[in-house]
């Protein structure tokens, strides 16, 4: 007999992903990953000025808004063949390094960490005895016996009022945790320590896109002017503002992270062979440090990755017809062409046509469509996308850097290079470009100060900014590695306005359901064979989706404050 | 709210994702008081769908005024006043595995960093369309909902 079991949400937000999962035997046998909320986005910009696309789509989502804008930007470049000045490619770089910085240790130590950390047992570790363990594993100052005794005593009075979520709602004390509890306490303690972190690095945004949350951006360059005397300006002050925030993060993710995912990793090991799922890894690239045309010069290369090879990289080509394309087989919508077509985003239509039950149901139909996600794939193949994908491409392609901080985890871990392939390895592999991140926010911080030290103030390229100067007509593809993997925007512009907007996400990539010929994506993928010790708190599922960074599009966040709990995991 | 609660410096913070009609209605309401003359001491920020993005803020100000939508099943435009004291009298879900403004408030809880924090919520509809914009029954009640911000403001910091 199988059970199925629902979570919903996986993310906070009801609505937002659901997954269904089939259990037989204690093991996952089939899974469906759902998109339950719509995303319209498309057809808000029809008809808009190309130029303020980067102002909407930037709302999209409350995780990654600089992303969107970034990929905005740079599709509308691409269409209009506007080249951006090297202090622009810079600042951009910077910002992108410090959003990922931000995003990576929030999404380890706020979601991610709890799957592995049980904070309630945290309670019940001995002081001295993790003021050793955090000794010997960082040079990280707050680790005395006193520091970790007064946190206990503080957490102590929050878990018996019962009044903090963080401490009621997880599944605590499932017999999936395995850590001490003195690496317990040392995961809540940097949970707290990241919170106050985190405040810091995001002021990037802020200096250099003038405010944040959703920081200006511009097409042909940055809206921001270099002026070192200049009170209005990126003044010295300022540079030298945003140098400490780079530098005191690389230490938190030197000191803490790392080192905190090395400790916890050894207990987990197992997880080194589940929920690897697809093995296809996909990587548009990122980073430029010769402009947007040169991905030979991006610090993240681009490539594919096919069945676990990794003595292959493919050649991946975002304005062939043929390779990327998204279908909707399984997705409310409808194409022109009909359900089985595939479309390349340039020809991408997005007509919602929801035909699922109507809510509140029990679960999806999922032999028929089951998501608002449509279903990209690339020459056919699904592919996961995200940290794990870059970590891969980036060995596979065989940059020093790389290879360096892969090999040397795996050794340290004492485990095999297929454990990469995994729900351990994307974590692990966050947390790696987190360390490579860090390093390269150094170089482009330094080239900046460089460039302006030698008198090149130049921000933006306005040449074409007035429509006046482009075609009639014109089309572009602005590709960035967000966070969550590879994310892009193609645009279609005639007579100056936008005709077509298109966004393949990373989620999408990941979270799709299935395609035509029935492949599944790759949270379904990854889930198959997964244990579940108990359904009823399917922690594993969890673990393995988590490991993704899950995010669909826009941090929609409503009360419902009459405690109406649609969260539930549960047998049917 | 104690009679004699006030503040040196406050902060009217909306929140919402601008491009889900009804479900920006903080958003909308912090790009209307940009336009006008604020109380003295008293700032306004659309914080968007920030999140974790706006924890310098919270902990900047000793006061925050909060507004958003919700989804309770009022009709939609009702505006009500709430004190949330703990993350638990925000609205429930299984948050602990999830990141976002009701983790920061917890976060900022345990490290005693709170602020004061008066909410005010607007209901709306169920299902929001992805569009700019505010339905009549929400475009109505800004006026009142705008005079009510203003007026709690203007109360927490006279005489601080």
């Amino acid at each position: 007999m199988s059970n199925r079991i629902v979570v919903d949400p996986v993310t906070r937000i009801e609505g937002h992903l659901r997954i269904e999962a089939e259990i037989q035997d204690g093991k996952i046998t089939d899974a469906y990953s759902s998109g339950t909320m719509v995303r319209g986005i498309e057809r808000i910009l029809q008809g808009r000025d190309p130029r303020d696309a980067w102002a909407f789509v930037g709302r999209v989502c409350g995780v990654c808004t600089t992303v969107h804008s970034l990929a905005s930007c740079r599709s509308v470049e691409d269409a209009l063949d506007i080249h951006i000045p090297p202090n622009a490619e810079l600042v951009r770089n910077i910002m992108f390094c410090s959003q990922y910085m931000h995003d990576h240790v929030v999404h380890f130590y706020h979601l991610h960490a709890m799957d592995w950390v049980d904070v309630v047992n945290a309670l019940q570790a001995d002081p001295k005895k993790t003021s050793e363990i955090a000794q010997s594993i960082s040079n990280w100052p707050n680790s005395s016996p006193g520091y970790f005794s007064d946190l206990q005593k503080r957490v102590t009075k929050f878990v018996e009022s019962g009044q903090l979520g963080i401490f009621t709602n997880g599944y605590w004390g499932h017999p999936a945790y395995k850590l001490p509890p003195e690496i317990n306490l040392i995961g809540l303690a940097h949970y707290l320590e990241a919170l106050e972190w985190q405040k810091e690095i995001v002021k990037v945004h802020a200096i250099f896109g003038g405010k944040n949350p959703h920081p200006n951006y511009l097409v042909g360059g940055m809206a921001c002017s270099i002026n070192l005397d200049d009170t209005g300006a990126i003044n010295a002050e300022r540079l030298a503002h945003v140098g400490k925030l780079l530098a005191d993060g690389k230490r938190f993710i030197e000191q803490v992270y790392i080192p905190d995912l090395l400790a916890i990793a050894p207990y987990y090991l197992d997880w080194g062979a589940i929920g690897g799922g697809l093995g296809n890894y996909l990587v548009y690239g990122d980073l430029p440090t010769n402009g947007y045309r040169d991905p030979a010069s991006f610090k993240f290369p681009a490539g594919a990755i096919l069945n676990k090879d990794l003595s292959t990289v493919h050649e991946v080509n975002m304005r062939e017809d043929s390779e990327i394309q998204e279908f909707i087989s399984r997705s409310w919508y409808e194409y022109a062409e009909g359900n089985d077509t595939g479309l390349h985003p340039w020809k991408g239509e997005t007509n919602i046509k929801y035909t699922g039950p109507k809510p509140p149901y029990d679960f999806l139909d999922v032999e028929q469509k089951y998501s608002y996600l449509k279903t990209p794939r690339w020459k056919g193949n699904a592919m996961e996308v995200g940290p794990l994908a870059r970590m891969l491409v980036g060995y596979a392609s065989g940059r020093e850097d790389f290879k360096e901080v892969v090999d040397s985890t795996l050794a340290k871990l004492g485990v095999p290079a297929t454990a990469l392939f995994s729900t351990l390895g994307r974590t692990a592999a966050r947390g790696l470009e987190s360390l490579l991140i860090a390093g390269w926010a150094q170089e482009f911080y330094e080239s900046l100060l460089t460039n302006i030290r030698n008198g090149d103030t130049r921000m933006a390229d306005t040449s074409k900014f007035n429509p006046e100067r482009w075609e009639s007509f014109a089309q572009g593809v602005g590709h960035m590695e967000a966070p969550r993997g590879a994310l892009a925007h193609w645009c279609v512009i005639r007579d100056q306005k936008l005709e077509n907007y298109q966004l393949v996400v990373p989620s999408t990539w990941n979270a799709s359901p299935r395609d035509p010929e029935g492949k599944m994506s790759a949270y379904e993928s990854s889930l198959i064979d997964t244990p579940v010790h108990d359904p009823e708190q399917p922690l594993e599922i969890i673990r393995t989706i988590h490991s993704f960074d899950p995010c669909l599009a826009c941090a929609v966040h409503l009360y419902d404050e009459d405690g109406k709990q649609v969260s539930r995991a549960r047998i049917l | 709210m104690s009679p004699n609660e006030t503040y040196p410096r406050l902060l009217i913070l909306g929140i919402g994702n601008l491009l889900m009609g009804d479900e920006g209605v903080g958003v909308h309401l912090a790009q209307r008081l940009a336009l006008r003359e604020l109380p003295e001491r008293v700032d306004v920020l659309d914080g968007g769908t920030g999140g974790f993005h706006l924890t310098s803020y919270f902990e900047d100000y000793p006061c925050l005024i909060m507004i958003d939508a919700t989804l309770d099943g009022r009709p939609p435009g009702s505006i009500r006043r709430l004190e949330p004291r703990f993350s638990s009298d925000f609205p429930r879900a299984m948050s602990t595995h999830d990141i976002g403004l009701r983790d920061l408030v917890e976060g900022l809880h345990i490290l005693g960093r709170l602020p004061k924090i008066h909410l005010f919520v607007v209901s709306v509809a169920e299902l929001q369309n992805m569009y700019i914009g505010l339905s009549p029954e929400v475009e109505t009640v800004m006026p009142e909902l705008e005079r009510q911000v203003l007026e709690l403001a203007e109360r927490l910091t006279v005489g601080s």
